[in-house]
């Protein structure tokens, strides 16, 4: 496949107490749209990709709302996965393209976190497991601090190995204007800050965040530009008890490999990827599972800086989930974003040299949807 | 979250989980807790593997943490499952104790 | 005969002393236990209450006389902490431990005589041969209000006897009871915490309705204090069942094996069952135990058991015995009885 990533808009990630849901959203689209250099007659379809804001707010039908606000006719939809929903709205845009249903798609993912309690953010996120979960009283921390566990059993990874990623993601995020916490951080800060899950602290966690990311996808790929040429979703049991394995996310496997194909290229042609760390040992994985390193040595790899801007790999230029934000629906498209700027070195203070095949992938609940793009230039 | 019709659902699965003997797998100390669990923080969660292979993700009750080890001999109990608002209908479940 | 063909007892793993609910209050703390003659009291975790409770003493009473729970046609909880004002506990107890339809529930109240009065009501079903086999649980989660005296002996317990014609551990030779309107103890509907009323909850009360039914039940019998092996009370406090015993002319030592308050405190409804679990746990074939409860409000139930040989067998399967219960404990301070306080009363 080569679909044209047309045109990109993001939006300021962080507590935005000035702006609704819908201010975010209209905020990165147009910003997209400009970029495409199409007009509104000419976007086809928006895909909206939204998990927690009917729960919060009681406003649901978000597709319609943002098309017909955006002054857009055609189609409209909002698509689910829980964290992979950014992700998964790319994909179903990219199948209507390849479909011949529609020449050209505006992709939004946008989520207005901050107006809710903690405790009602946390509660609302648990959708993305099992009731089962639920019931045990379990959070996203927990379930991630369970396979942090499982994997510091098997394989000695340590806190200081899981610390390494948020330090590194926050370095990232340091160089980057959108992100909620441009600055760095020690390795004391993550290890001493309190406890939320053991082993994790605060600093292992991604943030609570407001925030939106558009694209317009485009099926129209004469012109030079960056394409995405690999676009696989996987599915695994939504319990986490229920999995095969808490040492891995198969899901990430089975979709990365798929992606991988469709794209005629191998996980050794990346060079630049955004990864799913909504915890600091998820993106220990993402390197395990997606075959950046073998299993059972994510931890080494991240804590010797084999993926710091700089290295051969860099890995979450943006600052990941982590430092940039995770405005959950959002988290799938800036993702794409950031990869699309870096092949077309507008990444500025965080521009990797050379990068010109670049990965991104998203990860909905606790590994039951997994989302991979390719992108190439 | 919890109506009364499902509460009457999920009762009627519990018989056939009582007396059941597993191990534990895994399990975290959680001080952040989701609404209605915040009056029993910190508490254990952890994957009990039972007899049959099933896997459920359950709260460990009656237990020091520092007394638990990897493959831990655990039993099944009933106990309230978080906190019932004034005018909810209590909903009992399934958690593990340490034997 | 109708007799106990099973049972099983829980007791709750925590335990907190009465110096350090003294202390809490800023009471004085110098010898309160042994004024008392309550060392600890067993206090129920944040996700306990009457109906799980129930249902570990019930499922051990099951699991000791490998009992199927659809065979059981009857069941009541005495308590007076019932979970829900309006909607039985029994019946939630019931569809958890797998008794399926076909049973009559009731959910009993009677201050601390409610389970004792269930074995009484229930005994009638299998005597009219309604079914084979009933349940009869007392369980609490006993109320007091904080920082008052009745703190520092209220606990949490249950016991469950299965009774039945076939295969008895223990017979019931006889029962009788001995009520009044008395208003020594008491809780209004929508109130959170009982009353009592001091002194008046000795004599006129206690005194009156343990010694009207136990002699009565000693007429009603002809039998004497000395013709028993064991005998249980009500125990509120140590005090208490030792002086009634000593006016009926019951021994020490007849009242040691079930004299469970020094240790695990005073479970209410589940007091004197508790203690009738703990002296079967002991007993042998052929011995007499004398039980009498007594509930405020007031009435006293009075029975006489016969142990029978089959209580080897059960003795044998009980892997939960009430002394292996009361050595399993964990010690904790006031801070989980604030949070108890917290959740029940949704403060």
């Amino acid at each position: 496949m080569r679909i044209k990533v047309a045109g990109t808009g993001l939006t300021k990630f962080g507590e935005l107490w000035n702006k609704d849901l819908l201010d975010l959203a209209l905020e990165a689209s147009v910003e997209a749209i400009n970029d495409s250099r199409l007009t509104i007659h000419q976007i086809d379809a928006v895909f909206v990709a939204n998990m927690i804001y009917g729960k919060v707010s009681g406003q649901d039908h978000l597709g319609a709302l943002i098309a017909s606000t955006l002054g857009i006719k055609g189609a409209s939809f909002r698509i689910e996965g829980a964290c992979a929903s950014g992700g998964l709205a790319v994909h179903l845009a990219i199948q209507s393209l390849l479909a011949g249903t529609y020449k050209n798609i505006l992709v939004v993912g946008a989520e207005k976190m901050t107006d809710s309690s903690a405790t009602e953010i946390a509660t609302a996120l648990m959708g993305a497991g099992s009731q089962d979960e639920r019931r045990a009283g379990l959070t996203f921390p927990a379930l991630y601090a369970l396979m942090a566990k499982a994997h510091m059993q098997k394989f000695g990874t340590t806190r200081n190995h899981m610390a390494s990623v948020a330090i590194k993601n926050h370095y990232h995020a340091s160089l980057n204007e959108k992100a909620q916490y441009p600055f760095e951080i020690s390795e004391e800060k993550v290890l001493e800050s309190p406890v939320i899950s053991s082993p994790f602290t605060l600093f292992d966690a991604s943030p609570i965040t407001d925030g939106a990311g558009a694209v317009v996808l485009s099926s129209d790929s004469t012109a030079p530009g960056v394409f995405i040429t690999g676009s696989a979703v996987a599915t695994d049991t939504v319990d986490l008890a229920s999995r095969k394995s808490l040492l891995e996310i198969a899901a990430t496997k089975e979709a990365s490999q798929k992606a991988l194909k469709q794209a005629a290229v191998e996980i050794k042609d990346i060079n630049v990827a955004e990864v799913h760390d909504c915890f600091t040992i998820a993106e220990i994985l993402a390197m395990e599972d997606l075959g950046f390193c073998p299993k059972g040595m994510g931890g080494e790899f991240v804590y010797k800086g084999h993926t710091r801007l700089g290295s051969k790999l860099p890995i979450n230029t943006s600052g990941g989930l982590k430092a940039c934000g995770h405005p959950v629906a959002a988290t799938g498209v800036k993702q794409i974003i950031e990869i699309a700027h870096q092949l077309q070195k507008r990444a500025g203070k965080r521009q990797v040299d050379n990068a010109n095949i670049g990965l991104t992938h998203n990860v909905g609940g606790s590994g039951a949807t997994v989302v991979v793009h390719v992108l190439q230039i | 979250m919890s109506t009364p019709a499902s509460i009457w659902r999920q009762h009627k699965k519990l018989s056939s989980y009582l007396n059941k003997i597993g191990r534990l797998l895994v399990w975290t100390k959680i001080h952040v807790a989701p609404s209605g669990f915040e009056h029993q923080t910190p508490y254990l969660v952890g994957i009990v593997q039972f007899a049959n292979g099933e896997k459920k993700p359950l709260q460990i009750v009656d237990c020091v943490e520092e007394n638990l080890k990897i493959n831990q001999k655990v039993v099944t109990v009933i106990r309230k499952i978080g906190k019932a608002k004034s005018e909810d209908v209590i909903e009992y479940g399934l958690k593990v104790k340490p034997i | 005969m109708i007799g106990i063909v099973s049972y099983g007892a829980y007791i709750p793993k925590y335990r907190i002393k009465p110096s350090q609910i003294a202390q809490t209050w800023g009471k004085e703390v110098e010898d309160i236990e042994k004024s008392l003659g309550v060392l600890e009291k067993a206090v129920a975790s944040y996700d306990e209450d009457a109906i799980t409770q129930a249902i570990e003493s019930a499922n051990n009473a099951l699991l000791n006389g490998q009992i199927d729970p659809a065979t059981i046609g009857g069941i009541t909880i005495g308590s007076e902490s019932h979970p829900y004002t309006v909607k039985p506990s029994s019946t939630i107890v019931a569809e958890i431990l797998g008794m399926g339809t076909d049973y009559l529930a009731a959910d009993l109240e009677f201050a601390c005589k409610a389970g004792t009065a269930g074995i009484q009501l229930l005994s009638g079903l299998i005597s009219q041969n309604k079914t084979k086999y009933v349940l009869a649980i007392g369980s609490d989660v006993a109320q007091s209000r904080p920082s008052d005296v009745l703190e520092y002996t209220a606990s949490s317990a249950a016991a469950a006897f299965i009774l039945g014609k076939t295969n008895t551990i223990a017979n019931i030779v006889d029962f009788t009871s001995f009520s009044s309107d008395t208003p020594d103890f008491w809780r209004r509907d929508t109130e959170k915490f009982p009353s009592h009323a001091g002194r008046f909850t000795g004599s006129p009360a206690y005194f009156a309705h343990v010694l009207g039914a136990s002699n009565k039940m000693l007429k009603q019998t002809k039998m004497n204090p000395a013709d028993f092996d064991y005998a249980v009370f009500h125990m509120p406090n140590a005090k208490f069942p030792k002086e009634a015993a000593k006016k009926l002319g019951f021994t020490p030592k007849q009242l040691e094996a079930g004299f469970i308050v020094e240790q695990i405190g005073n479970p209410y409804s589940a007091s004197s069952m508790v203690g009738l679990a703990a002296t079967l746990d002991v007993a042998k074939m052929g011995d007499k135990i004398f039980m009498c409860s007594y509930g405020s409000g007031s009435g006293s139930d009075a029975f006489v058991f016969e142990v029978t040989d089959a209580i080897k067998t059960h003795q044998q399967m009980n892997k939960q015995t009430v002394a292996k219960q009361i050595k399993n404990k964990e010690y904790i301070d006031y801070s989980l009885i604030a949070r108890n306080i917290l959740t029940k009363y949704r403060i």
